[in-house]
C-alpha cells in the first residue's frame, strides 16, 4: 500500500460522515454521496445520452432517413426561403424542421453539430488537463526560479487577448498546420481550434494546481518519502498526484462545457468550421437572422445547446460537492 | 459586418457581404416601382424634414473626388455636389440613362471625333459662402484626381482619358494640386482649358461616352477651401443644401444653401426644408421602424436593403404596397473562372454547366433574390443588353436552372485532360457558406474535386488579387458606374480594367474591346457590348448567377414627385433613391 492511499483513509477516518464504516476509499465514498444527489444522476444520464446520440449520428440519421448536407428545394418556399409548414418546417422527414434558404435537414445538421463540438471540446480538455496538471505540480514542488520562470509564462498567456488572436489568426495558422502535416481543411481547422483552446487554457489550472502542491509538499508523507530516498518524478507523480485528482476531475468537467460553448462562440464569430460541416455555432450565427420569421431555427439549437451545456455543469457541481462536501453549494 | 470600403467598384465586396445580413429577395423586376405610364405623378409639396436611416457610421467620402458608392454619389449629387450633366430623374428605365445637362448649359459638345469634350457653365451658381462657381473650380476639383497620395479610393477616369503623358513609372506626369516638385502643371493646362466659362476636355482618345464620365468624380472644388484629404468630412456645398451638423456615429443634419438660386438650377426642385440622416443604426432595428411606420418615422426611409427574413413579412402582405419598393440592384453576381488555373475552355464550360444556378438563388431568397443571370450585362443597363443565350445554346445545349451534371462529366471527357481540384474562396458569411456546400454538392455530381475557402470579408479582395493566393474559382459580383457596359466588360474582362479576377487577357478580346470603347455610335457601341457579353460566356471565364434585386422600405409621407402618384421607386444603373424630388406629404 503506498503512501498516498495510507493518506486517503486517513483522510476518511476523519470524515464525519463514514465514520461507521471503515476502510472505504475517498473514490468510494464520492461515488456514494454522487449517486445519491438526483440532479447529479440525471445530468450524467443526460450526458451519456448526448455521447451516445453523437457518436451514434451517422446511424441514428440514417434509420430516420435524413443526412446533414442534402439540399431540399421543396422543404423550403421559393418568396423568401423561409421553411414550409410549421415550426420551421417540422415534419415526419425532417422531425427538427429543415433550415431556411437551403431545406437541409435540422436533426440531421445538429446531431453531427455535435459530435465535431464534443470531439473539439472533449480533446481540448484533455489536452488541458495534461499540460496543466504537468506544469502546475513541477512549477509548485519545486519552488525557485523554475516556479518563477512557470508563473510568469502563465501570466504572459492569461495576458494574451485570446479571441482577438483566434480572430486575426485563424486562417493562417489553419494553412499553415495543413500544409506543414498535410492534413485535410477540416482536420486542421478542428486540430487548430483544439490547439488553441488547450494552449491558452492551461495556466487556470496549473494555479489551481501549483496551490496545492504547495501546501501538499509540506504535508509529511511526502517528507517520508523525501527521507526515504524517493526521486522528484516518484514524488510528483506517485505521492501528490493522487492527493489532486479531486480539484482536476472538478475542473475538468466544468471545462469541458465552457469549451463547447467557445467552440459554439467561435464558429458563430466564423473562425470555426469549413461548411458545409455542420457546426452549433454556425447554425446560431445564422438563426439570429431569422428570429422574428422563423424562431423555431434559433430556439431548436440554442435549447440543445442548452441542454448540453446545463448537464455538464450540473454533473461537474455534483462531482465537486462529492468530492469536497465541505465546499458547499453557493 | 461592417461596411468598409464602398465605391460602384468594390461596392461588389459590399454588395455580396450585405446578401447575407441585408439585402435581397424580390420578384420579377418591377413590381411596385420602374412602371412607365401616363398616370399622374405625385403632387409634391415644399417643406419638412426628410429623415435616412443607415446602418452605416458615416458616409465614406462626401468629397465629389472620392464618393464611389451609388447611392452616395445620388444622395450627394441631388443636395451638395453638382456636376456637370446628371442623370434624369425618371421612374421610366427607359430615362434613367438619359443626361440632362446640371452645371453645364447643354450635356456636352464633342469635337475632333470624341477626342475634345467641351461643356459652358451656367450664370449665377454659387457656392454656401456666396461667391460664384467658376470654370476654374471645376478645373481644380478635376486636377485633384492626380493627387493620388492625398486623393484616394475614388474614380479615376479623368487620369485615364486625359490627354497628359505619363512618366517613366506608368503614372502621369501631373501630380495634381498640392505639390510642385517634380510636376508637371502645364500638361494639365493644356489637356482642361477654360476660356471664360466654357471647359474643354482633351482626350487621349476618342471617348464617345465622356458626358457620363463627368457624372463621376468630376465636381467642382473652391480651391480656397479645399483642406485637401480632410474635405471629405467637410464639404462646400453648391448645391440647394448645406451642412449645419455632422457627427460620425450619430447624424448628420442639411439645411437649405441660401445662396444657391433655383434659376441657376433646372435639375433640383429641393422640395424638403432640412434632411437628416440618422447613423449607426441595426438594420433589424431600421426594418423593424419601417414596418411599424409610426409618429416621426413615417417621414423617414431606410438607405440600405431589407434584411432578407424580413421580405415575406413585407411583401407577402398589401398593407406595404404603396411603401415598398423593388427593382433590380446594379449588381450581377457571378463566379469568376481563373484562366491561368482552368486554361480549357471545355472544363471551364464544364464548372458552368454543373453548377445548381436554381439552388444558389434558392439560398438568397428565391424569387426575392432576383433573376437567374444570362451574362455581367444586366437588364437595367437597357440598350447594352441582349440575352446571351449561355443557358439556351450557348455551350452546346440548354442548361436546367439546376445544372447539368452529365454534360458536365460529357465536356470533362471530351476535353482529354484531368480535371483540376476546384478550390472555391468566397467572402464568408452565413449565407456564402449556404452556397459554397451548395456549389460544392453540385460539383461534385459532375465528378469534379471540390475543396472550399471561405475567407474573412475584409481580406477577401486582397486574397483573391494576389496571384499566388487566387483559386480556381472565386466569388465576385460587379455593377456598372455609369450606363454604358464600357464600364463592364473592359474592367472584368482585359487586364488592365482593374477587376479581371479571373485573370483573361486575351488578344483578340482586348482589341475588340478597345474598339468599342472609342465606337462613338451609341447604338453600334451597344451591339458591340452585346457581342463581347456574348463571347466572355461562351468562353466561360464567369459563371453569371444572379441579377441581384434590392427590396426597400420607407415611411408612409415619403412620396417621389416623379413616381406614380408619387410612389418612392429605385432605379438607375445604381439602383438608388431618387433623392431628387423626394418629398415630405402633408
Amino acid at each position: 500500500m503506498s503512501l498516498a492511499s495510507d493518506h486517503a483513509v486517513e483522510a476518511t477516518s476523519t470524515s464525519a460522515e463514514s465514520a461507521e464504516i471503515a476502510g472505504r476509499s475517498l473514490t468510494q465514498i464520492a461515488w456514494r454521496r454522487l449517486r445519491r444527489d438526483k440532479v447529479a444522476m440525471t445530468s450524467l444520464l443526460v450526458v451519456l445520452v448526448i455521447v451516445s446520440i453523437a457518436a451514434l449520428a451517422p446511424v441514428i440519421t440514417r434509420l430516420v432517413g435524413v443526412d446533414p448536407s442534402s439540399f431540399n428545394d421543396k422543404a423550403v418556399s421559393d418568396a423568401g426561403g423561409l421553411p414550409l409548414g410549421r415550426l420551421g418546417g417540422v415534419s415526419l422527414a425532417h422531425p427538427l424542421g429543415v433550415e431556411p434558404g437551403t431545406g437541409r435537414d435540422l436533426f440531421a445538421r445538429l446531431l453531427y453539430g455535435s459530435r465535431i463540438s464534443l470531439l473539439i471540446a472533449l480533446s481540448a480538455t484533455l489536452i488541458t488537463v495534461t499540460l496543466g496538471v504537468s506544469v502546475g505540480i513541477v512549477a509548485g514542488y519545486s519552488r525557485g526560479w523554475l516556479d518563477s520562470a512557470l508563473g510568469r509564462l502563465m501570466d504572459v498567456i492569461l495576458a494574451f487577448p485570446l479571441i482577438l488572436i483566434l480572430l486575426a489568426l485563424s486562417n493562417v495558422l489553419t494553412q499553415r498546420l495543413e500544409t506543414t502535416f498535410h492534413l485535410g481543411e477540416l482536420v486542421a481547422r478542428v486540430l487548430y481550434l483544439i490547439l488553441v483552446l488547450s494552449l491558452f487554457g492551461w495556466p487556470y489550472l496549473a494555479r489551481i494546481v501549483r496551490g496545492q502542491v504547495l501546501s501538499l509538499r509540506e504535508r509529511e508523507f511526502v517528507e517520508s518519502a523525501v527521507s526515504m530516498g524517493a526521486g522528484t518524478p516518484r514524488i510528483l507523480f506517485r505521492e501528490i498526484l493522487p492527493n489532486l485528482w479531486a480539484p482536476i476531475l472538478v475542473y475538468a468537467t466544468l471545462l469541458l462545457p465552457t469549451y463547447i460553448a467557445a467552440e459554439a462562440a467561435l464558429s458563430y464569430l466564423g473562425v470555426g468550421l469549413v461548411p458545409p460541416t455542420p457546426s452549433w455555432g454556425a447554425m446560431l450565427a445564422d438563426s439570429v437572422r431569422y428570429f422574428a420569421v422563423d424562431p423555431a431555427f434559433l430556439f431548436i439549437p440554442g435549447t440543445y445547446l442548452f441542454v448540453v451545456v446545463l448537464a455538464f455543469n450540473l454533473l461537474g457541481d455534483a462531482v465537486r460537492d462529492a468530492l469536497d462536501p465541505r465546499a458547499g453549494r453557493a | 459586418m461592417g461596411k468598409a470600403k464602398i465605391g460602384l467598384r468594390s461596392a461588389a465586396v459590399v454588395s455580396l457581404a450585405a446578401m447575407a445580413l441585408a439585402a435581397c429577395g424580390g420578384g420579377s423586376s418591377g413590381g411596385s416601382s420602374g412602371k412607365s405610364g401616363n398616370t399622374p405623378a405625385g403632387q409634391p409639396v415644399k417643406g419638412g424634414t426628410l429623415t435616412m436611416l443607415s446602418l452605416n457610421q458615416e458616409f465614406t467620402d462626401l468629397d465629389p473626388q472620392r464618393a464611389y458608392t451609388g447611392e452616395d454619389i445620388a444622395f450627394l449629387n441631388a443636395y451638395m455636389t453638382r456636376s456637370l450633366t446628371a442623370f434624369k430623374v425618371s421612374r421610366d428605365p427607359k430615362e434613367q440613362g438619359t443626361l440632362v445637362p446640371d452645371m453645364a448649359t447643354d450635356t456636352g459638345t464633342p469635337a475632333n471625333g470624341g477626342k475634345d469634350w467641351s461643356f459652358t457653365l451656367r450664370d449665377g451658381m454659387k457656392w454656401e459662402d456666396g461667391s460664384p462657381v467658376t470654370c476654374e473650380d471645376v478645373k481644380y476639383g478635376v486636377s485633384r484626381t492626380f493627387a493620388t497620395d492625398v486623393i484616394t479610393g475614388g474614380p479615376t477616369y479623368a487620369i485615364q482619358y486625359l490627354d497628359i503623358p505619363s512618366a517613366k513609372d506608368g503614372s502621369s506626369v501631373y501630380k495634381g494640386p498640392y505639390t510642385t516638385k517634380g510636376n508637371d502643371t502645364a500638361a494639365y493646362d493644356k489637356a482642361v482649358v477654360c476660356e471664360g466659362n466654357k471647359i474643354t476636355f482633351h482626350l487621349a482618345k476618342p471617348v464617345g461616352d465622356f458626358n457620363y464620365t463627368v457624372t463621376l468624380g468630376m465636381g467642382a472644388v473652391p480651391k480656397a477651401a479645399d483642406t485637401a484629404e480632410k474635405y471629405t468630412k467637410k464639404i462646400v456645398s453648391n448645391g440647394p443644401y448645406k451642412i449645419q451638423a455632422y457627427t460620425k456615429g450619430n447624424q448628420m443634419v442639411l439645411v437649405r444653401n441660401e445662396n444657391w438660386s433655383k434659376d441657376s438650377d433646372s435639375y433640383r426642385p429641393a422640395y424638403p426644408d432640412k434632411i437628416v440622416v440618422k447613423f449607426g443604426l441595426d438594420q433589424s432595428v431600421i426594418d423593424q421602424r419601417m414596418i411599424r411606420d409610426s409618429g416621426a418615422d413615417q417621414q423617414a426611409f431606410m438607405r440600405e436593403s431589407l434584411l432578407s427574413s424580413d421580405l415575406a413579412t413585407v411583401f407577402n402582405d398589401p398593407r406595404y404596397e404603396s411603401r415598398r419598393v423593388t427593382n433590380f440592384s446594379p449588381y450581377v453576381i457571378y463566379r469568376v473562372i481563373n484562366v491561368e488555373k482552368v486554361p480549357d475552355l471545355k472544363q471551364r464550360q464544364a464548372i458552368a454547366v454543373a453548377m445548381d444556378r436554381a439552388q444558389l438563388r434558392q439560398i438568397l431568397g428565391g424569387k426575392f433574390a432576383g433573376d437567374i443571370a444570362d451574362g455581367v450585362i444586366k437588364p437595367n443597363l437597357a440598350q447594352d443588353y441582349a440575352p446571351s443565350g449561355m443557358w439556351t445554346g450557348l455551350l452546346g445545349k440548354t442548361i436546367p436552372d439546376s445544372g447539368d451534371p452529365e454534360y458536365a462529366k460529357q465536356l470533362i471527357k471530351d476535353s482529354g485532360k484531368p480535371m483540376p481540384t476546384i478550390t472555391y474562396s468566397y467572402s464568408q458569411n452565413p449565407d456564402a457558406d449556404k452556397g459554397a456546400a451548395s456549389i460544392k454538392s453540385s460539383l461534385e455530381k459532375a465528378g469534379m474535386k471540390v475543396k472550399l475557402n471561405p475567407i474573412e470579408a475584409s481580406a477577401y479582395y486582397t486574397t483573391i488579387f494576389d496571384k499566388s493566393r487566387a483559386t480556381e474559382l472565386m466569388a465576385n459580383g460587379w455593377g456598372p458606374d455609369w450606363p454604358n457596359a464600357s464600364t463592364v466588360i473592359p474592367p472584368l474582362f482585359t487586364l488592365k480594367g482593374g477587376w479581371d479576377v479571373g485573370l483573361v487577357n486575351d488578344k483578340a478580346y482586348n482589341e475588340k474591346v478597345a474598339a468599342a470603347l472609342s465606337e462613338t455610335d451609341r447604338a453600334k457601341q451597344a451591339t458591340m457590348w452585346q457581342d463581347l457579353n456574348k463571347e466572355a460566356m461562351q468562353q466561360a471565364w464567369v459563371v453569371p448567377t444572379l441579377f441581384e434585386n434590392d427590396q426597400r422600405l420607407a415611411g408612409s409621407k415619403v412620396k417621389s414627385a416623379s413616381g406614380q402618384n408619387g410612389q418612392l421607386y429605385i432605379g438607375g444603373s445604381a439602383g438608388n433613391w431618387p433623392y431628387n424630388d423626394m418629398y415630405v406629404q402633408k
